[in-house]
């Protein structure tokens, strides 16, 4: 098990086109990926469902841990960190 | 007797017209299945079969989606099928698909009903959630479960794609989805419930140009799928259960617009001049990709207003990035000729923006918007920019910017669009150097201001909507005091005047882009005041041209003369109506074409 975590810098936070990213990306790799709020632990999204991925909520500012399971959890905790360094690719 | 439940006799309904013209048809009654749906319980045996009903729906509206979202993308441009992306992640989603064929199995439910229920309690999560942005989103699973339902129960022939011709849709309100939907080929007219002059739905209808009328409140509950509906989007009438006579006298007014239209196009190549021999260039304003069909269809000079912050209001979330918007602006600024296209810069406030630590305005139409709003957030101001200057390499395109008050704003803007051109040359990137810098005159201090103004810009955009609004202290949306909306006030009429010699005395290019433009009166005056440049609807080209066509220059310009001598609104507009009214025959008859 891998896990990181990382802060959504964008301004509109976790959005639906920003969303649709990280699902997209997420469901790229075979591993289990979560997401997990850092402010409110019981708040968890299963990173492959837009909808659990929405419902974090996640404004700006907020704080997430990713965590990733399975045989490629090394490349697809980097990916995901590295999408929401990245703002999405929106900045 | 039971039989009579339902009556017959003609109603006249009044709402918001939001796209003129005539439409007569049989309503289709966009009915609300996800709201009401039959709950049935299932024997044991069939769950396994109710559950792959679902998910055969599910790849239904896959297959449904990715075919609007084809459509959307050449419609109106990658940026706005992202609605339809997060719609197909929603329907690929295995956690609700999971928790639906559950709650099949645990409850012995139908599928419409499972459906309904996870997504009932999806919504009261989201209701839950501080952020308005991310709550907003309700609707696009209300959305995605309409379309589930749809399929389970069997309509779908009454998807939107599949309407019969002339077809009359009556909704309560449009979802995004189905307002992307309509097809103008079979859609004669829009009728909602919701709504006013900027929803979804209107605007669409707009750009598409299909009559339509909001704002009915119980529209839906009055009118039948298959009886007959007219409506009027000029008056905003709409006219249930017409009588034999109704009827007649709106097919003859339906018949009248349509003639006029065939008129319309024999006549597209002839030019806009004057009996006297002024020629009056005639531009469109243009919000959508699609409506580049319209601008050849009626022979526009160029686009003399392109609202680019639409690309904003259409979008699912957040600005559009500066790739989306160099694509936007390279099809406008090949596809528009010599002419080229006046891009306004984003006209936005700060709540549509959803800005970080906004906090709400009591008055937004005074408030942190537009060209101020871009100072203050220059990082969207230069992706923005860069997207048009580099959009500017493929074509001709020039930028105004809205709501200037002050000749800093204006300074401080040119200034940034030097460095961003700069950087763009430092960059190695294509794109355009000295774009031509416009100011939107549409505020009474830049009117006062427009000798000065002149002299820093490259040309005026006189916005009379909004500066009509501004010298007016009238919201013409405001039912109270919108009769005071008087577009030939003696006020109003010097104001454009003094612009105008500011310009002229400047010798710099001045557009009128408000809804004067495309009035046939009200271009007669415009004229006279010295105006030869007008932006319009596309729509409106034909008629104003016909005007144009119809009035010698030195007969405007005494009318002109004369109306600023009076004193009220109302002595200017009977003047006006009655000076102009013998022109009139020749403006709206259609010539007919003897061959």
């Amino acid at each position: 098990m891998q896990r990181q975590k990382v802060i959504v810098k964008n301004r509109l936070g976790l959005h639906a086109r920003a969303a649709a990213r990280l699902v997209r990306l997420a469901s790229s790799f075979q591993s289990e990926i979560e997401l997990l709020r850092c402010d409110a632990r019981h708040r968890v999204a299963d990173a492959k469902s837009i909808l659990g991925v929405l419902m974090l909520a996640a404004t700006q500012d907020t704080e997430l841990e990713v965590v990733a399971r399975g045989v490629d959890e090394q490349a697809a905790l980097s990916a995901v960190v590295a999408l929401i360094n990245d703002q999405f690719g929106e900045s | 007797m039971a039989t009579l439940a339902h009556q017959v006799q003609e109603q006249r309904l009044e709402g918001i017209g939001v796209c003129h013209g005539i439409a007569l048809g049989a309503a289709f009654v966009v009915d609300d299945p996800g709201g009401r749906v039959v709950r049935a319980r299932l024997p044991e045996a069939e769950l396994d079969a109710e559950v792959a009903r679902f998910q055969q729906a599910v790849q239904q509206a896959q297959q449904q989606v990715q075919q609007s979202r084809e459509r959307l993308r050449s419609v109106l441009g990658e940026e706005h099928a992202y609605i339809l992306e997060a719609h197909l992640l929603m329907l690929q989603d295995r956690s609700f698909n999971r928790q639906i064929e559950q709650f099949i199995r645990q409850n012995h439910a139908n599928a419409e009903w499972a459906v309904r229920a996870v997504t009932n309690h999806l919504l009261a999560i989201y209701a839950e959630i501080a952020d308005d942005y991310l709550r907003e989103r309700g609707s696009d699973i209300e959305d995605v479960a309409h379309r589930l339902i749809r399929i389970l129960s069997g309509t779908q022939s009454r998807d939107l794609n599949l309407l019969a011709q002339d077809a009359i849709v009556v909704a309560d309100d449009l979802l995004p989805s189905a307002a992307i939907e309509l097809d103008k080929n079979r859609v004669r007219g829009v009728v909602t419930n919701a709504g006013g002059w900027a929803s979804h739905t209107s605007i669409i209808a707009r750009s598409l140009g299909i009559p339509a009328v909001v704002g009915l409140h119980d529209i839906t509950s009055r009118v039948r799928t298959g009886e007959t509906i007219i409506v009027d989007g000029g008056s905003g009438t709409v006219i249930v259960h017409p009588s034999p006579e109704t009827l007649l006298f709106y097919s003859e007014q339906r018949g009248r617009e349509l003639q006029q239209v065939v008129c319309d196009l024999e006549e597209r190549e002839l030019p806009a001049i004057t009996p006297d021999g002024y020629e009056i260039t005639l531009r469109a304003n243009i919000e959508l990709l699609e409506e580049i069909d319209a601008l050849h269809q009626y022979n526009a000079a160029g686009i003399g207003l392109y609202r680019s912050e639409f690309l904003y209001s259409m979008a699912v979330a957040g600005l559009p990035t500066e790739d989306e918007q160099y694509e936007v602006y390279r099809v406008l600024a090949e596809t528009s000729g010599d002419e080229g296209v006046v891009i306004r810069t984003f006209d936005l406030g700060g709540d549509r923006l959803k800005l970080e630590g906004f906090k709400p305005e009591r008055n937004p139409a005074l408030g942190l918007r537009a060209t101020r709003l871009m100072l203050n957030l220059e990082q969207v101001f230069r992706t923005q920019l860069r997207a048009i200057l580099r959009a500017a390499a493929h074509g001709k395109l020039k930028i105004v910017l809205p709501l200037v008050s002050t000749l800093d704003e204006l300074r401080a803007a040119k200034s940034i669009i030097a460095e961003v051109e700069r950087q763009l040359r430092d960059e190695g990137v294509g794109h355009d150097e000295d774009i031509e810098i416009g100011v939107m005159v549409e505020v009474p201090a830049a009117v006062m201001l427009a000798e000065l103004m002149a002299r820093e810009a490259d040309f005026f955009s006189l916005g009379t909507n909004d500066l009509i609004q501004f010298m007016l202290a009238v919201d013409r949306t405001n039912e109270n005091v919108n009769d005071l909306f008087a577009p030939l006030h003696p006020g109003v009429l010097k104001a454009i005047k003094l612009v105008v010699e500011a310009a002229h005395k400047a010798q710099i290019p001045l557009t009128v882009c408000g809804e004067m433009a495309a009035h046939p009166a009200h271009v007669v005056v415009l004229m006279g005041l010295g105006v030869t440049d007008l932006s319009m609807r596309p729509s409106a080209i034909p008629l104003v041209k016909r005007v144009v066509r119809a009035v010698d220059m030195t007969a405007a310009r005494g009318i002109a003369a004369h109306a600023l001598s009076l004193t009220t609104p109302a002595e200017v507009n009977k003047y006006v109506q009655s000076q102009v009214a013998r022109y009139w025959s020749q403006i709206f008859v259609a010539p007919s074409y003897s061959r």
